[in-house]
């Protein structure tokens, strides 16, 4: 009974927040305004929360490791728990401003953005090799994908004015005839799904987010 | 037992000499500039053309949606917007919804020179660090002050001269956002379409199929990566680090074609064979 009850006012809840944030975008009521503005402010509060709750269960998981002595792993746990303390500790220091502590500011110039950058630039390397081994023109849809894929490539770069002064007009054609007015047609039908999926929710005929399927 | 030819082996080329290849392609312009011409797309083009409207003292918003990671597609561009934004004599408030933002700030202000005659919080501002996502940004569409009390380094945001009357969407001009997920739409869906803030996107590479249906009509401008950043850069006339990279894409780019075909050569021949 208690877990029904706590479910429909789940839903409730849902259901009346849904109409006070539809009626704050479609009506100029200061009263459903204010209300709607307060109840924005209580997401970003609940998303800081969040973002400390994720804190400390990094914490919690990585500490269980080093306890535990996980094999293979609880040595970068340990690495990972070092970090966190020390960062968090240097910039304590400095709680107004802690790029203003030189050693918080030499960990963020020469470690986390050198670290950031390699790992984003060797995405390039596993995109180079996987693209020469998985793109087969094994069927004619294939043969098309690749086909504009190339194109489009060499629009991007520009050598491919350079090997050959046609092969950005190609690639624009493909980018605009093909592409452009496929990726609205997507976008419209999303919304639609996404209008869809407001109205079951505000019906309580949408319960993923509960842990159910209705 | 049948033969290994060379259309089998062009099929079958180890990752390890793709990498290598690729490495040494990337350094090679590095030592030896191409210099190839770079064309400039209309995307880019009436990014530049929108920001030129602005007037003196007109209220734009940067919004910094990408890590430190993205700046060698990013950053180009915003600190060619930066400079345009501060020819223009606009004011200037960043924002970011990522927690090295305030690095990105800090690298845009060491690289646009005209930042030295200008003066924090009076000509432009970092507001810093937001966490929410859409309902942040719907929130800041309606009361700036709701989500910051104070700029990145703990002024009160209303001892800040810039912030003196500006509260909300309707009272700034433009807004800027730098992306690699999913804020443009945000800030289209929040500010753009409820208060028709003029909303300009500049993404990864990525990014910028997913903007280009909103493109000229609700996102009145955009660049696209390294490449949107050179484009820029040529532009308004100060080649910077987007116009060096583009060698390195040049042949990168090239690498990954040649590869790919070679190695749709090798199966079409293995295929009729079988």
């Amino acid at each position: 009974m208690a877990e029904v009850v706590r479910r429909e006012v789940v839903y409730a809840l849902t259901a009346i927040i849904t109409v006070i944030m539809i009626a704050d975008f479609f009506l100029a009521i200061p009263q459903v305004n204010a209300v709607a503005g307060e109840l924005r402010t209580w997401a970003t509060i609940i998303s800081t929360m969040a973002l400390t709750l994720g804190a400390v269960n990094i914490i919690r998981v990585h500490s269980r490791n080093v306890r535990k002595r996980v094999p293979g792993v609880w040595y970068h746990s340990a690495f990972l728990v070092f970090i966190f303390a020390l960062v968090t500790l240097l910039g304590l220091t400095n709680i107004d401003n802690p790029s203003a502590n030189p050693v918080y500011k030499w960990l963020f110039d020469h470690a986390y953005v050198s670290l950031g950058q390699t790992w984003y630039a060797i995405t390039g390397f596993y995109i180079a090799s996987a693209a020469y081994r998985a793109f087969r023109a094994r069927n004619i849809d294939a043969a098309l994908l690749l086909i504009a894929g190339i194109f489009v490539m060499l629009m991007n770069a520009p050598i491919g004015e350079v090997i050959w002064a046609q092969i950005p007009a190609i690639g624009r054609w493909f980018n605009d005839v093909g592409q452009v007015p496929a990726m609205r047609t997507f976008l419209i039908v999303a919304a639609f799904g996404l209008l869809a999926f407001g109205f079951r929710t505000l019906l309580g005929r949408e319960r993923g987010f509960y842990g159910e399927v209705a | 037992m049948s033969q290994e030819t060379i259309w089998d082996r062009l099929q079958r080329i180890d990752r390890r000499v793709i990498y290598w290849l690729l490495f040494i392609l990337l350094i090679l312009p590095f030592l030896r500039p191409l210099g190839l011409p770079i064309s400039i797309s209309p995307q880019s083009r009436s990014l530049l053309e929108g920001l030129r409207k602005l007037k003196e003292g007109d209220v734009v918003v940067i919004n910094i949606s990408s890590g430190v990671s993205a700046w060698p597609e990013c950053l180009p561009s915003l600190v060619a917007v930066s400079k345009v934004l501060i020819q223009q004599k606009a004011k200037i408030i960043y924002w970011t919804s990522f927690v090295d933002g305030h690095m990105t700030f800090e690298k845009i202000v060491e690289k646009v020179p005209g930042f030295k005659g200008l003066t924090y919080g009076v000509d432009y501002v970092h507001l810093g660090f937001y966490t929410g996502a859409e309902p942040t940004v719907a929130q800041l569409a309606t009361n700036i002050r709701a989500i910051f009390t104070t700029d990145y380094k703990g002024t009160p945001i209303d001892q800040l001269p810039i912030m003196k009357g500006v509260n909300s969407a309707k009272d700034v001009k433009m807004v800027i956002s730098s992306d690699t997920g999913d804020y443009g739409d945000y800030y289209i869906r929040q500010w753009r379409i409820p208060y028709g803030v003029p909303f300009a996107e500049i993404g990864i590479a990525m990014l910028f199929s997913n903007y280009q249906p909103y493109w000229p009509e609700i996102v009145f401008g955009m660049t696209g990566g390294a490449k949107g950043g050179a484009e820029l850069e040529k532009l308004i006339g100060e080649p910077g680090d987007a116009t060096v990279t583009m060698d390195a894409i040049n042949t990168s780019h090239l690498l990954v074609v040649v590869a790919v075909i070679l190695a749709n050569l090798g199966y079409a021949a293995t295929r009729r064979r079988r």
